[in-house]
Order: structure tokens, then sequence, then C-alpha cells
């Protein structure tokens, strides 16, 4: 049996035994059990170091807002810091370690930050650190020096560099009403809706629902109160209309009643199963929300009250009643409420001796003073523990006579051993999704808490969540939202029936006691009430200022248990209420979120392959495959050996002497149908389509409205009302949405379909002189000649029995066709004209080849098409109709895009035969001390097999006023500078006699 | 946020891609007003409150929706069909700001 | 004729995988069906284009947006304002609505190759859409018949309930190999069966 291990009581399965090692010791603990409860079972009271000062620190809270008690998971070489021992399930194999500590947790080097604590005050950092350099010991430089150092010694736990193999997912879910918290509000909310058959979600952030009936040694229904709840969820899984998320933390709540939560799926296991993911990440769009989400204990602010052994009253209540474990021999209790008598009741029950009750009221209910009668030990009430004792562990308190109205501390102190002090500052409903679905919250001074805020979205709030503390108001209070959730009339049912134990939750309006010492607010982040008063000190008065300035709050607990008592300081420094102070919005998340979880299905992949047709051909013959956006595009088809520009040399030769074949299949397609696709054509591209003939295409230029080039590409006149858009692969998405936006919103009265047909088609260019002789070769049910074919002309036909569209044009500048095919066709079709070429010595080409072969030509590219080129700047301009306006014509002669100095295109030759590259620029001189005055920059280079030297595009100033001249380029990021001549871009066949041929 | 299309139903904003401003009205093709022109290019309202956007459903029904939509609270007030708000002739000057 | 090609062919393992030991939460297939076909009709000719699904494919659609009708040999339903999908088992479809439907009531275009069908049936069909996509699975907004045009990232996929447990998807051809891998990930957890 474990130390501190009750010999009977708890929720936990004393027959299975869980073997775990926290910090390389070897520990058991029992199915159910935390981390912190299991440890705390096996006598271990030391959890870890604190952020600033190295504190020793043990565990506060038994919950999700554990400050103090962070370990680090380890899972093989993956490690997960900043996980609240309190909410880690123990399982077989578990390793954890503690955090923030060098050597190790008994012996910390870092400790010695405790004995310069003046030093490490609100603000060190910045002011140590921040501006201009005054002495040797000050200033930005002086952080750059000690950065390292300070980094080290600073922080939480340390996150790992392994690849993380789990997986995670995302679920999308829809209800009618998302109950948060499935204590007995939750419960009771849940089952009432559930009752009404709408859809109802359960999510708790617990492995066994219950909330506080888990711990509350209380009876409900006549049974004990964790076995009404086991029952009321045994009940509610059993419907169909019921989801049940455990171990789901709901942590934010956005518009139109959407909420995010988190579902530790296997974080309770030593792995997950097959195809399980570790966290599962769900949206979950909601009519309603019951928020049900309880209420959080806030510590007592008091010198030495992070020592570790000093916990939550209602932590070691929970402990007790759930877990069976006595975190310590002999008690004591400090409050400024009833509440915690209960765990002087419970704790009786379990066998602890309760060394004292040190209550700073001076008044206090007759219940809690029949309590105090009945556990034994000492009553102290209007006293005040003003210090505790012990080093790694509590040994004591030191106790004073207190006045509760002043604060003022009397009489002499006294000791009192104790190795474990239970404190309890009163509670503080969880309104953190409230504060995100509503307006600022409301401070009740009844309660000494912030109560949940008027809604701007559709919840309900039930139980402690609305500031009460009885469990026969939360059942009531759960009954009744959850049939207003479901849009049901407001019933009255006999509730079942509660104990009330007549305690008074409404605490003193006290939260600190000030005496000499450092006294802890915010435990996670090591804020004093002495930083609160010191920032107070230096003008920072709003409580936004006070935050960034303490880091109160900022923590990972963002501020759970320190928020309220952080604030009580702050308005006492100022001399105002708490309200006037105000409080910060909570912000999402509740709890953090595993980064993993929110990538989900993208973690590692980040968007998903677009194949062409003939993809895994090009992969069995020795294609390099390189992305184009979302597709993946051939680049080269390398021979042994070779390399990428001998490779695409020799490609462009095959295709410039012989024949060659290119998969085009990502172009973007689109089919413009309708009676008026005609008209839409003309009013979108800047030439004329209307009057193309039924079996011809036409290359066609399109402006965005402001005038400046859209995209490229031919369109087809498949029929009369029948066209098929072509666009550049880039431009796809963006051009349908540009027409589709036009058809909609300008010209409903059009009747014109688009659809996306990218993916209906495969194509292929076949190129080269030899072209038609392979098309002749295997085309059947029409001829591919001058006559039947001609240059922009459309044929249809077969070839190996698929059906084909072929339309005759030229990228490349050679005799030119593209073939058009089914894409379920595309690989059958393909290799019918790689073997009807093989006697013409055809290759497959890649994008590389494609590429040498269009700068050859100059054609443009979205290079070139950057968003910032006229039609004129690329010399298109024989393509702008004057008949007739198109869009962007209004706007393409405006000012600054017509006349000198746009950059224009133009060809460039570097004089030296070396390559340049894509982005280098264009100057008129270099100068030695850097590259100033560009001109301009180069867009697209190759090497040209057929003119036998490197060429490039380039947008040059007034570049067609320069050709003939010289310039130079300038690269000094890849230390490229020469003389080039710059000509015009037509490298290649300026004629196009070659493919009109 | 939610958008309710009025074909396909409630979806998240994800499936969306916002369209611009919905209150420009294009100047008639032949005009060669310069500054109606820019306006309708250029010129874009960013109201404090209610809105009226362009959205298309572009990961859903490819509809382009006309929302009014308040920029301080993402409250959606209606929304329907672009094509249905009608043919609206330009003025060829539009109102901008506080005028709007 | 020539046979379409299947786009999932290096990723299609016939058979049980994932956490299938007790039993298969959804099966997995490819239906390759001839004939994919839409069919828009122009403002107001809605009625005359379904009297012309119901004339040639002989498939009746209820009123109403994403109104469909599911059927082992043709399904037909509507997924954007005066747009339906037509799914024929044979292949010829488009051409008998090339002469079915004129110009003046709206337009048809095949998209046999260009959409691959996916069929996800079985018990955890609705939870391994619901990882894809953000759009209500339950009977009760998604009944029998039905279609939705939704979207996954990237990957656009029009989606017809053809059974209670049972969805046929149509995704863009070109992403089908990727969509189907992620598929095929996500139903691991509840064991799915390639068939």
């Amino acid at each position: 049996m474990s130390p501190r291990r009750a010999v009977s009581g708890g929720r936990i399965d004393r027959l299975r035994t869980i073997r775990f090692t926290f910090d390389g010791h070897s520990y058991t603990g029992h199915a159910g059990d935390t981390l912190a409860s299991a440890l705390l079972a096996n006598g271990v009271t030391l959890f870890g170091r604190s952020f600033k000062y190295h504190r020793p620190r043990g565990v506060l809270t038994a919950g999700v807002e554990e400050p103090n008690a962070l370990v680090t998971v380890l899972s093989g070489a993956v490690r997960e810091p900043n996980i609240p021992a309190t909410m880690l399930e123990v399982y077989d194999g578990l390793i954890a370690e503690s955090q923030n500590r060098f050597p190790s947790l008994e012996y910390d080097v870092g400790a010695i930050n405790q004995l310069g604590g003046k030093l490490l005050g609100a603000g060190f950092y910045y002011k140590t650190f921040m501006g201009p350099v005054i002495g040797p010991l000050k200033g930005t430089r002086f952080w750059m020096f000690c950065e390292h150092f300070i980094r080290r010694a600073a922080g939480l736990g340390r996150a790992g560099t392994e690849r993380e193999p789990s997986r995670y997912e995302r679920m999308n879910a829809f209800c009618d009403v998302l109950v948060v918290g499935a204590g007995p509000a939750g419960l009771m909310a849940a089952k009432a809706a559930a009752d009404k058959g709408v859809r109802v979600i359960l999510a708790d952030l617990d492995a066994n629902p219950g909330g506080s009936a888990n711990w509350s040694d209380e009876t409900i229904d006549g049974m004990a109160a964790a076995d009404w709840a086991a029952e009321t969820v045994r009940e509610l899984k059993a419907r169909e209309n019921v989801r049940m998320l455990p171990r789901t933390t709901v942590w934010g709540y956005y518009d139109n009643n959407t909420l995010a939560a988190l579902e530790r799926v296997a974080d309770h296991k030593l792995a997950p199963a097959k195809g399980e993911p570790r966290h599962r990440q769900w949206t979950i769009r909601t009519g309603a929300v019951v928020l049900a989400t309880g209420a959080l204990e806030r510590p007592l602010v008091f010198p030495g009250n992070d020592r570790p052994g000093v916990m939550l009253a209602s932590a070691v209540e929970r402990y007790v009643n759930q877990y069976g474990v006595l975190p310590g021999r002999k008690f004591a209790i400090f409050t400024n409420n009833d509440s915690a008598y209960r765990a002087a009741l419970a704790l009786k029950k379990a066998g602890g001796e309760i060394a004292a009750i040190v209550d700073l009221r001076e008044k206090i209910s007759p219940a809690a003073r029949e309590i105090a009668g009945k556990v034994g030990g000492a009553h102290h009430t209007g006293h005040a523990v003003i210090d505790t004792e012990g080093g790694k562990q509590l040994t004591g308190i030191k106790v004073q006579r207190f006045d509760d109205r002043t604060g003022v501390l009397s009489d002499d102190p006294r000791n009192i051993p104790a190795d474990c002090l239970l404190i309890s500052g009163g509670w503080s409903p969880t309104i953190h999704l409230a504060s995100q679905a509503g307006l600022n919250p409301v401070w009740s001074d009844e309660l000494q808490a912030f109560l949940p805020p008027q809604a701007t979205q559709n919840w309900v709030g039930a139980g402690g969540f609305n500031g009460g503390f009885t469990t026969a108001g939360a059942l009531a209070e759960g009954h009744a939202a959850g049939l207003k959730a479901a849009g049901a009339p407001a019933a009255a049912i006999e509730l079942p029936a509660v104990d009330d134990d007549g305690l008074d939750p409404k605490p003193a309006p006290v939260l600190e006691i000030k005496a000499k010492g450092k006294a802890f607010v915010d435990h996670q982040h090591d804020v004093t009430a002495d930083d609160v008063r010191l920032a107070h000190q230096e003008g920072f008065v709003s409580v936004e200022h006070l935050k960034r300035y303490t880091t109160l709050g900022m923590a990972t607990d963002q501020g759970k248990s320190s928020n309220v008592p952080g604030l009580a300081i702050m308005a006492d420094a100022l001399g105002k209420q708490i309200p006037e102070v105000g409080t910060t919005r909570f912000r999402p998340p509740f709890a953090p979120v595993s980064v993993g979880s929110l990538a989900a299905e993208r973690y590692g992949d980040i968007r998903p392959d677009r194949l062409t047709p003939m993809h895994d051909w090009h992969l069995e013959n020795g294609a390099t495959m390189y992305g184009a956006g979302l597709w993946h595009r051939p680049m080269i088809y390398a021979l042994p050996g070779e390399t990428v520009e001998q490779a695409y040399v020799r490609e462009t030769k095959t295709v410039r002497e012989g024949v060659g074949l290119v998969d085009v299949s990502t172009l973007g397609k689109i089919a413009v149908q309708g009676p008026d696709a005609g008209e839409f054509l003309d009013r979108v591209y800047t030439n004329m389509f209307s009057t193309l003939a039924v079996g011809k295409a036409r290359y066609g230029l399109m402006l965005r409205e402001d005038g400046l080039v859209l995209d490229d590409g031919t369109t087809w006149r498949l029929g009369q009302h029948d066209f098929l858009m072509t666009t550049t692969t880039a431009n796809a998405g963006k051009v349908m949405q540009h027409l589709e936006y036009l058809l909609d919103v300008v010209w409903p009265e059009l009747k014109v379909q688009l659809t996306s047909v990218t993916d209906q088609w495969a194509g292929a260019a076949i190129a080269g002189p030899k072209s038609r002789d392979v098309l002749a070769a295997c085309l059947t049910g029409t001829k591919a000649d001058n006559e039947t074919l001609p240059f922009m002309g459309i044929v249809r036909g077969e070839i190996d029995g698929a059906p084909v569209m072929i339309c005759r044009l030229s990228f490349s500048g050679e005799l030119a066709y593209e073939v058009y095919c089914g894409a379920g066709h595309g690989t059958h079709v393909w290799e019918a004209l790689m073997k009807a070429g093989k006697p013409f010595g055809i290759v497959p080409y890649g994008l590389e080849a494609l590429g040498t072969m269009r700068i050859e030509k100059g054609h443009v590219t979205g290079a070139e098409i950057d968003g910032r080129t006229t039609a004129r700047d690329l010399h298109l301009d024989w393509m702008l109709s004057k008949k007739k306006p198109f869009v962007g014509s209004a706007m393409m002669d405006r000012e600054g895009l017509v006349g000198e100095g746009r950059l224009q295109l133009v060809g460039i030759v570097p004089l030296n035969n070396r390559p340049v590259n894509g982005g280098a620029h264009i100057v008129e001189e270099l100068y030695e001390d850097g590259p100033r005055d560009s001109i301009g920059h180069v867009t697209a280079m190759c090497y040209s097999p057929t003119l036998g030297k490197y060429i490039a595009l380039a947008l040059v100033k007034d570049g067609k006023s320069r050709r003939g001249t010289r310039a130079f380029v300038s690269d000094p990021l890849r230390k490229r500078f020469g003389p080039v001549e710059i000509v015009s871009h037509h490298f290649y066949d300026p004629e196009g006699n070659r493919m009109h041929g | 946020m939610l958008i309710t299309c009025p074909y396909c139903g409630p979806r998240d904003v994800s499936e969306y891609s916002y369209q611009g401003d919905g209150n420009r009205t294009r100047p008639d093709p032949a005009s060669t007003d310069q500054e109606a022109w820019n306006a309708y290019v250029y010129d874009r309202l960013n109201p404090r409150g209610e809105h009226h956007e362009i959205w298309q459903h572009s990961g859903g029904c490819r509809a382009h929706l006309k929302v009014t939509r308040n920029t301080l609270t993402h409250v959606i007030s209606s929304v329907g069909f672009a094509r249905d708000a009608g043919h609206r002739k330009s003025d060829g000057h539009r109102k901008t700001g506080a005028e709007a | 004729m020539v046979e379409q090609e299947s786009p999932l062919k290096p990723v299609w393992k016939p058979g049980s995988h994932g956490n299938f030991a007790n039993g298969v939460g959804v099966y997995l297939s490819e239906t390759m069906p001839g004939s994919i076909v839409q069919l828009a009709a122009w403002p107001g000719e809605e009625k005359a284009v379904i009297a012309a699904i119901k004339k040639v494919a002989g498939v009746t659609l209820p009123d109403g947006a994403g109104g469909g009708a599911p059927g082992d040999v043709k399904a037909a339903f509507g997924f954007a304002p005066g747009k339906f999908l037509v799914v024929d088992e044979k292949e010829g479809l488009a051409e008998a609505f090339a002469k079915a439907v004129d110009i003046s009531v709206g337009t048809v275009t095949d998209l046999s190759h260009g959409r691959t069908a996916i069929r996800v049936a079985g018990p955890k069909a609705e939870w391994v859409l619901a990882k894809f996509f953000a759009i209500d699975f339950s009977q009760v907004s998604f009944p029998v018949g039905a279609g939705r045009s939704t979207v996954h990232h990237d990957v656009f996929a029009q989606i017809q309930r053809t059974a209670p447990t049972q969805f046929d998807l149509y995704v863009f051809r070109s992403f089908a190999r990727s969509f189907w891998t992620a598929l095929c990930h996500a139903s691991a957890e509840v064991g799915y069966e390639v068939r």
C-alpha cells in the first residue's frame, strides 16, 4: 500500500495496479488515478521548480487550472512538455519528468535566483535590458549577451525536436444542444434536453463525467453522488440522440454558436489503437449551448503560499474522496469562506488529523462551527496564516490574529506544525467561454467573483457557473437550462433529492494577507503581490498594462487561479473597487491546445497532390517531377548521367529537329456554353471570339478590370454554343472565379454556363517538324494534313480506339498539335503516340524544354504576366480590339500605364555567355559599392540549344527603345555580374514559318 | 462565421471566398468616364456596422451571394443570390464614405 | 471502346485495413460509372431540365435545393441552383442528353472522365466523412437521395446520399488519388474494407 493512500474509499480501481516512472523513479498507482494523485499517494510532494525563482513547488489543485505541477511526458524520443499532472491519467509504462530544474528536482542550481528576489521583480527584464548602452551591465547589447543563459534558466518545459509520429484529426459535429461540463448541472441539462428528442453533445474535460459529484461525498437521489453520476451517464450513453465526449475540453466559443473542443483520445494509454488519433479537434456547430462549467477555487495570497504541501481545500477534498489519497499527515486549513470545512470533514472521515482551522473571518456560520467542533483541532477565527515553514515540504505555519475589515495583524504570531495546508479564497465561476460569447462579466460583491456576462450568443448557464454553489441548485438549474436550450417550455419535475449541509459559500472580501515575504499571486509565472504593487507604483494603472508588465495571468494556466486575487491587490493599491479596475477578457483557448490537432490532416503534408492522367507513366519513364501549384509536372526525362541542362537541351533539340511529346493536361480548361457564350467571350477577351468559326481555335488575351494583363490562352469553338477555353496552369482557378463573378454579379442577363473541365481532358502536345507524320501514323477517322487541319484548326478522330480532339497550335514554335482525350484514356493515347512516334525518334519532354522553347519564341507566361504588366508592355497590343469594349479596356490606357518609363519585354543575351538568373537586375552601369539604379529584371533564362548560347527574357524600362544597346546584369546575391545585349524577345523564327508550315 | 447559402444552407466561412464590396456598380462598358471606372475598380466602402458584400460559395454551389453583414458583430442580416439583385445601372459616380 | 483507367490504380489495395478486428466500419469503393453528366438549366427552365432527366434517365427528381434520387444503375441530384449531376452505369448519357436538352433550356456537360466516383458505405460512413467535410451528415438534414456540394481544403466534392449508410462522392479526377489516400487514412480508426 502506498504511504498516503487511505485504506478504503475513492473512485479508483484498487484491483488494477498501474506502473509508471517520474524522474526515473518507479511508482505504482491505480486505474482512475491522475499522475498527481498517484504521486501524492506515494508521498511525493515536490513536483517541479518555479518559472523565475526556481522555488520548489508541489501540486496546488486537482484539475485543469493547475499552475505548478507541470510535467513532461516522454514517448520514445518525443517529449511533450507542460502537461498538468492533475490532468494526466496514469497508464502502464507512463514516463514523466519534472521541469525547469538542473541538474535534478531535489538539487536545483537555479534556486539561487531566490536569493536575488528583489532583483527579479516586475519589469526586471525591461529595466535591465532595454534601451541604450549606458554602462557595461545595461541595455539591449547586454541582453544579447545574456539571452542565452536567461532563456535556459527561465521558462517551463523544453519541447522536443523529434518528429512526432502521432495522428491528429479534425472532426465536424452538429447538434441542437451542446452541454459543456458533465457535473450535476450538466448531466441534468443533457438529460432534460435529450428527453425532448433533440441532438445533444455532452463534453467534459475529465475521463469520468460527473464533475463535483465524483468527489463531493454527497447523496443524490438516495445514492452516493458519484454513483448517481455514473448511472446518469450510463443512461445518456444508451440514447441515440446523445453523444458523450469525455476527456474533451471545449476551449473556444466562436460566431454562430460554433465551438472548438479538443478531445484527448489516447493520452491515457501508452500507444493509441491502430488508426486512432492522439487528439481530435472538434468543431461543433450547435443550436444552443448549456454552460455548466462549474467554478474554480482561488488560493489566498500570503507569504510562503507556494510551499509544497499548500493546496486548495477543494483539491484536497477531491484527492481524499475521489482518489482515496491523504496528501499529508497533519492538516491545517486556512480559509475566508465555509467551503473549506467540507474538506476538513472529508479528511477527518478518511482518518486525517486536523491540526487547526484558521478562518480569517471573525463570524462564521453555525454549520461551519459545528464541523469545526466535529473534526477536532484548534479553531482560530479572526486569524490569518502569515508565513509557512519548511524547505521542499511544508512543516508548519505561522498564524496571527487578523482583523478581516482592516487587514491589520495583531498579537504575537504562533507556530502550528502541519505538513499540508488547505487554503480557500472563495470561488470564481468558470465563465471563460461565456466571456467569449457575451458582454463584460458582472462583479458580485457577495461572492467576490465575476459572474457570467449577458449573452451575445445562444447559451444558457447552470450550476456553479452561475455562482450558485449547492448541488440541489445545480440540479434544478441544469434541468431548466436543458429544457430552455432544447427550445422546450419550462416544466417542473421532481428533482433528485440532495442533503443540504448548510454551509455558506460567501467569502469574506479578503484575498491577501500583507506580511513579510514572497506572497504568490500567479504561481506559474512567479508573480508576487509585491510585483503587482510595484507595477502600480511605476504607473501601470490599467489592468491590461498590469498584466503585460508583470505577466500576471499570461502563463499556460491563463490566470485561472490568479486573476481575481491579482485584481483585488491592484484595486487595493489604486484605492478602487474591483469592478472599477475591470477584468481582462478571457480569450480562447480555455486550456492549451496541441498544435498538431489544429494542423490535423495537414500535419506533414501541407497540400493535396494534383496528378495528371499520365502521372504514373512519367514516373515509370524517368521523369524528374516538380510542383507547379498543386500539380506535379515532369521537369525533365533525364537519361542516366545527364544533368538537368543536358537533359533539357537534348529534349529541345529533338523537338526542333524531330518530334517530342509533352503533358499539357494541367492547363486550365473551362467549358463556356450557352446562347450568349460568344458575346460573353467578346466581353472578357481583348479580341473577338463571336466571329470565330466552329472547329477553329484562337489565341486570346484577358485583362483585369484595372487594365493589366490577367491571363492568356487559346479558346476553341467546338459548336455554335460551345467553347472550350484554356487558361494557364497557374491561373485556372483565378480566371474561373473572375468569369463567374462577371456572369453572376455584372451580367446576370447573359445565358452562359461555365464548368471546370480541366480534369475531364488529358492533353498531350506533340511538337516538331515530324509531329504530323506521327499523327498520320496513329490517327484514324480524320486526316491531319494541312488542308484538313490548318493552323488553329480542330478535328475529331480516334487514336488506338480512343476518341480524341486535336487542335493545331504551337507553344514551341514548331509544327505542333494539342491532342485531347478523355482523362481516363490519357495514358492509353499517350502510349499510342509514343509508339507511333518511335520510328521518328520521338522523346517525351518536360517543363524545362517547354520553357526553353517558349523563351526562344518570346512567348510570355506567369513570370511576365506578373500583375504589373500591360498588353503593350508585352507587345501584345495587336490583340486589343478597337471594335468593342472589353474588361479592362476603359482602364488600360490611363496615365501611368502608357508612355515612357514602362517596363517592357525584351530579350537579353549575356555577352560573356554565362547563365543569369530570374530576378537578377538589369543596370546601366555596374557600381563597385553595390547595386543601384535598376532598370528592370530578368524573368526567365535558359541555354538555347538552337542559338548555341544563354538567352533570357527581361522586363526593362523602355525596353523596346533599348534594343541593340548594352547593359549589365547585376545579381549580387549569386555574385553574377556581366555585360548583356538587349535584343528583341523573338529569338527564334520571328515570322512563325515553322509552325505555319 | 457561418453564411447561410440560399441553396446549400448554413456553411462555414471557409467554404466561401470574399469577393469584395457589394455596393459597387460597374459603369456602362462603353463608358470612358475615368472617374467612374476608377471608383468601380479601386474604391471600397469599409463601414463600421452594416455592409453589403459579395461572397462566392466557392467551396459549394459556386453562386455569388449578396450578404449584408455587420462588420462589428459578424451578424448577417440578409443573404441572397447576387444575380437576383438585378442589373443595376450606374450613374457613373459611386457614393463614397458617409454618403453611401 | 477503350476502358477508362482508374486514377486510384497504384493506391488501390483491396481487402480489410486498419483497426478492423471488431468489424469493418466503412467500405470504400470506386463505382466507375460509365457516364457522369452535368445539366444546367437557365433560370426558369429548371422544370424542363428535371423533365428531361426523367425522360432520358428515367429518374424522377423531387423539387427543392439538393433534391435527388438514388439508384443502383442511375442516380441524379441537384448540387447548385439549376444544376444537376446525372450518373449512369453505362456510357453515352451525355450524347442522349445533348439530343434531349435544347440550348434554350440549358446546357449539357460531359464529366464522365473528369470526376471520380467514390463510395463510402457502412455504419461509420457519417463518422469518417465528418472528418473531412463541415456539413451535417445526419439523415435529418441530409436525407437519402439528396446532394450536397462542399469542399475539403482544395478538393471539391459533390456528395449524394444513396442509402441510409452510403454516400457517393464525386471528386475532381486529378485530386482523386490524394483524396482516396486521405480517406483510407481517416478510415483506419474504424477499420475499412476496400472493395
